[in-house]
């Protein structure tokens, strides 16, 4: 067969296959609703000019709203609404304009108190969205028209709908010219992490394009970039446990040499890896060792609501299946994804318990001698090829007495045991002077737990 | 026609007059870029193996890498209804349904670069990508740019909206609301963690390229279906383990998706493992359920497009799932097929299901179209005899004539006695064709008891020629020696002076020359010859007709 005829048959199935993978009644949904959504708010906020308040023009518009909303809550979850340029997007779906002018013009209503999206964190009642109006119909309040506007809700009662400032589109050349904060990319990740982790415990289902577009970030950024591990100790909170292990996974997951469609995968199953506790009823839900046996089968479940096929929705699945299945297991060996968060997890939550009393260089020797027990012995080379002989975060005395904390994973073998790190405050370890290189010097004297 | 001719996939003008690149270089761009449309494009005209996608390939990768030849790295802008490349227009469509540049933009697609160097798989695979926002894929796993930043191609260079970033001209401060708690783990989670020896030394060791290769294996696209699989059986573990909620529509949906996937692959071994898996689960009632919902429709459209082209049978790997097929399904498929050959198959499907789902069937009959009810009435017949009446009552309620004809066949191959009141009743239906079928039916099905309504049919109604000769041929069945005698007296009658016989006797005549054809004996033969050496015209051809159909056996034809 020639290769013309392979490709035919290639793209054939590859269009079949892609078409099993959808989900339409669900996109439909979202996307009708979200249309309507701004729309509407579009049109109530230019009605507001025309009419007072409680002019009966405002009903059916009123209750097309609340009605779309509560549809998108029970759907989505939290609902954002942004607006950028003359483009609507809600949750990250571009909204159709065309024959809608309402939401090419919403980016301009919302504009005038400065105001580019608008989170809505909750279903509203009709009086709830007049009062939303009304504020919005007020003038805007200089110097801070946004500030002022959420106060003003915030008196009138109206305390779910969040305000966002104004958007501009980031492409990936910010990334390459490094216009992209890090710390920025971590917090929209923990962020949508949290959102997603809501989402499934309040029963909807799991909607991966934002965790993917927010981890392909991290991977465009570079998994073993020092800028994102500097990011990470210095400017996030590391006890975040989702971030943590999505972290280290990418980072084991590009040692392994994976390649970004599986690192997508891995680093969208480490954010919601534990989602099984949330699914057991949240902070009531079962802890020890019951809850650690139940809840990668019932993260399963709920990330089974998912509708379509995909190759990413089965390694997802079977990543957080196995997440805490041994290396030895008699049942077999965890999948690869598995096994990476597996060693990820558990080097992160050894530190999240025991943290106070050991470092991270300890969790990583421990883990290594335990490794054909516990873990892929290739795994763990591979973690500890990465991570170094002073993991990122650890705290570290130097031989001249300052201490400084780890912030780099490892750049090459020969500086394996003298990374980039911050000064850090003599009392709290905080890590808040300049960055230095210690392969430069000066040499560390021990690490410290904490 | 061929690719380029009108009225095919390439039917846009992507390049409006006056927009048309100008320089050598824009038109091999614009040659490059409009391949790349009309091959994305044929995918919603036409089916992946036509001929003319076959084409539209051949010219996109002769296009590119012409222009890739030509130009070194080409760098193509993406506007909402052009592409540009060096400023200079090389593509514009402003039909939002048709246009590449449109459908890349609303993605986010802002650049694409093509480098020196690319290969025909990346180009390839750039298609496949434009190809299904074309056939209006919109997969919530991926949309173009995360399918393009997956794909990893090193000889594309891609530039795309990564999402929103803030742009306050005017910063304003944050709000300090207090963050929403969120939902949390328990207290302990994720422990007791494992009990780990001391801290060992921590030191760089080398990893072979050949062990990183054979660590990634289990992620390949091949590994993936033993994965799904895998993830299958243990999900149906978790489901029984975990108590899992029931029925389970999610988990449903995970096996129909795979089974999907498997048949829209062709990948028939891992179909029946599929089954294997499902049919070994522990838990009966989680197996049954989700047996049972792996028999839709869908299976069924899925397997007959899987079916090589003239197959005839199912595959072997196919017949596990023979015993799943909803029956229904099928019914439902059948009735609408136009195919013979998939009709004839899924006529085996369901009769392979008998007579376990004769209930079933039968009460499908009186919806089909009579061919597919005879078969189907043939077979219940057949396979569950003792339904054989019921499906003869069943389609002789109907109106459909066709359908009462079959339920007059069915009752006639029933086994056993049948009823007779019910088809004496017919006698008098206003249809001919059912008339004339029922009186073949009490002929071979009757006894003695339903003479007297035949004779008095025949002797006081007047009714068409093969009406009356089915009558003939009914009591020579039900009584001969009783139908010899009155054959005998209605053979030869005696006509009035100058009238001759009248229509009754005419009648009576023409049923006894039928009728005689089917008794024994020499002697209606020579009674039918001497009858036929008389007669003129009709009645002499009727009486050759009787000896002819005598001779060969099959009065009855």
């Amino acid at each position: 067969m020639d290769d013309l005829r392979q490709a035919q048959q290639h793209l054939g199935r590859s269009l079949h296959k892609a078409r099993a993978g959808e989900d339409r009644e669900l996109s439909q949904k979202v996307r009708e609703n979200g249309e309507a959504l701004g729309q509407m708010l579009s049109g109530l906020l230019k009605m507001s000019r025309v009419h007072a308040l409680d002019n009966r023009a405002f009903d059916a518009p009123v209750a097309e709203f609340a009605r779309a909303l509560a549809t998108l809550q029970d759907l989505v979850g939290v609902v954002h609404l942004v607006a950028v340029e003359d483009q609507a997007y809600l949750n990250e779906i571009r909204l159709r304009a065309e024959g809608k002018p309402g939401l090419r013009e919403l980016g301009g209503e919302l504009k005038k108190h400065n105001v580019g999206g608008v989170s809505f964190h909750a279903a509203m009642a009709e009086p709830e969205v007049r009062r939303l109006v009304a504020g919005f119909a007020g003038p805007a309040a200089e110097p801070h028209p946004r500030t002022a506007l959420r106060e003003r809700l915030e008196q009138d009662g109206v305390r779910t709908v969040e305000l966002h400032g104004i958007f501009r589109y980031r492409t990936s050349e910010d990334l390459e010219t490094g216009e992209v904060d890090p710390a920025a990319a971590l917090q929209r990740t923990m962020e949508l992490a949290q959102e997603a982790w809501e989402a499934l415990a309040a029963g909807r289902v799991f909607n991966p394009l934002p965790l993917r577009r927010a981890v392909a970030e991290l991977i465009e950024i570079g998994p073993s970039s020092p800028e994102l591990w500097d990011a990470w100790v210095t400017r996030m909170p590391r006890q975040e446990h989702a971030v943590a292990v999505a972290l280290h996974a990418l980072l084991l997951g590009s040692g392994a040499g994976l390649g970004k469609a599986v690192l997508q995968d891995l680093g969208v199953a480490a954010l919601v890896h534990d989602v099984g506790y949330a699914a057991m009823g949240g902070g009531a839900a079962l802890s020890g060792p019951e809850g650690l046996a139940r809840h990668p089968g019932e993260g399963a479940r709920v990330m089974l609501r998912q509708r379509g096929w995909s190759d990413a929705k089965v390694r997802r699945l079977r990543a957080v299946l196995d997440h805490h299945r041994g290396h030895a297991d008699p049942q077999g060996r965890p999948s690869l994804l598995g096994a990476v968060l597996r060693v990820a997890e558990d080097y992160c939550s050894f530190q999240r318990v025991h943290g106070q009393r050991i470092t991270q260089a300890d969790v990583l020797g421990a883990m290594s001698r335990a490794a054909s027990a516990f873990y892929d012995p290739l795994l763990l080379r591979l973690l500890v090829n990465g991570l170094g002989r002073w993991p990122p975060g650890t705290l570290l005395e130097l031989a001249d007495g300052r201490r400084a904390r780890s912030i780099s994973p490892v750049r090459d073998p020969e500086t394996f045991a003298t990374p980039l790190a911050r000064l850090c405050d003599p009392g709290t370890g905080a890590p808040v002077g300049d960055r230095i290189d210690l392969a430069q010097g000066p040499a560390v004297k021990r690490a410290l737990p904490g | 026609m061929g690719p380029e001719g009108e009225g095919m996939a390439t039917s846009t003008h992507p390049v409006a007059a006056g927009l048309a690149a100008q320089s050598p270089e824009g038109a091999a761009v614009s040659a490059a870029v409009q391949a790349l449309a009309r091959a994305a494009r044929s995918f919603v005209l036409y089916d992946a193996s036509n001929e003319v996608i076959r084409q539209l390939l051949q010219t996109w990768r002769e296009k590119a890498l012409a222009a890739v030849a030509q130009l070194g790295e080409t760098p193509l802008e993406f506007r909402p209804f052009d592409v540009t490349f060096r400023g200079e227009v090389v593509y514009h469509d402003p039909d939002r349904e048709k246009s590449l540049a449109f459908k890349l933009f609303r993605d986010g697609v802002r650049r694409i670069t093509l480098l020196p160097g690319v290969e025909w798989s990346e180009l390839l695979q750039l298609l496949q990508i434009v190809a299904l926002r074309y056939t209006a894929v919109r997969q919530q796993e991926d949309d173009a740019v995360t399918l393009l930043r997956k794909a990893d191609l090193p000889g594309l260079k891609l530039v795309a909206v990564e999402g929103f970033a803030p742009a306050e001209e005017r910063p304003e401060p944050e709000s300090g609301e207090k963050k929403r708690e969120g939902v949390k783990p328990p207290e302990g989670w994720d422990t007791p963690l494992p009990r780990l020896p001391g801290p060992g030394p921590l030191a760089w060791q080398p990893v072979s390229p050949e062990a990183l290769e054979a660590l990634r294996e289990s992620e390949s696209e091949e590994a993936l279906v033993r994965t799904a699989l895998g993830l299958g059986r243990d999900l149906l573990s978790e489901a029984v383990r975990g108590h899992w909620p029931r029925p389970n529509r999610d988990l449903l949906q995970y096996f129909c998706e795979l089974r999907d996937a498997l048949l829209a692959e062709g990948k028939l071994g891992p179909l029946r493992q599929l089954v294997d898996l499902i049919a070994e689960a522990g838990a009966g009632d989680i197996r049954e359920e989700l047996l049972a919902g792996l028999g839709d429709a869908r299976t069924l459209d899925l397997i007959l497009e899987a079916l090589p082209e003239g197959a005839t049978d199912l595959p072997p790997e196919l017949l596990a799932f023979v015993p799943l097929l909803g029956l229904e399904a099928a019914l439902d498929k059948l009735a609408v097929e136009q195919l013979d050959r998939r009709r004839a198959l899924l006529l085996k499907l369901v009769l392979a299901r008998l007579p376990r789902a004769a209930d079933a069937v039968l009460r499908r009959l009186p919806q089909l179209e009579p061919q597919l009810a005879r078969a189907l009435a043939t077979g219940l017949a057949a396979r569950a005899p003792e339904k054989a009446l019921e499906v003869g009552r069943l389609l002789l309620q109907q109106r459909s004539e066709p359908l009462r004809l079959e339920g007059l066949e069915a009752l006639a191959r029933a086994p056993g006695e049948i009823p007779l009141p019910p088809l004496l009743s017919l006698l008098s239906d206003p249809s001919e064709g059912m008339r004339t079928k029922v009186i073949e039916v009490l002929g071979r099905r009757g006894d003695e008891t339903v003479m007297p309504a035949l004779l008095d049919v025949l002797q006081t109604q007047e009714r068409a020629p093969r009406e009356v000769e089915a009558l003939g041929r009914a009591l020579a069945d039900l009584a001969p020696i009783q139908a010899g005698r009155h054959f005998a007296g209605w053979l030869r009658p005696k006509g009035r002076f100058l009238i001759g016989p009248s229509a009754q006797q005419k009648r009576l005549q023409w049923a006894a020359v039928a009728g005689m054809a089917c008794l024994p004996g020499d002697e209606p033969e020579r009674q039918l010859q001497a009858l036929a050496q008389d007669a003129e015209d009709e009645l002499r051809k009727h009486c050759l007709a009787a000896l002819a159909r005598r001779r060969k056996g099959a009065a009855h034809g």
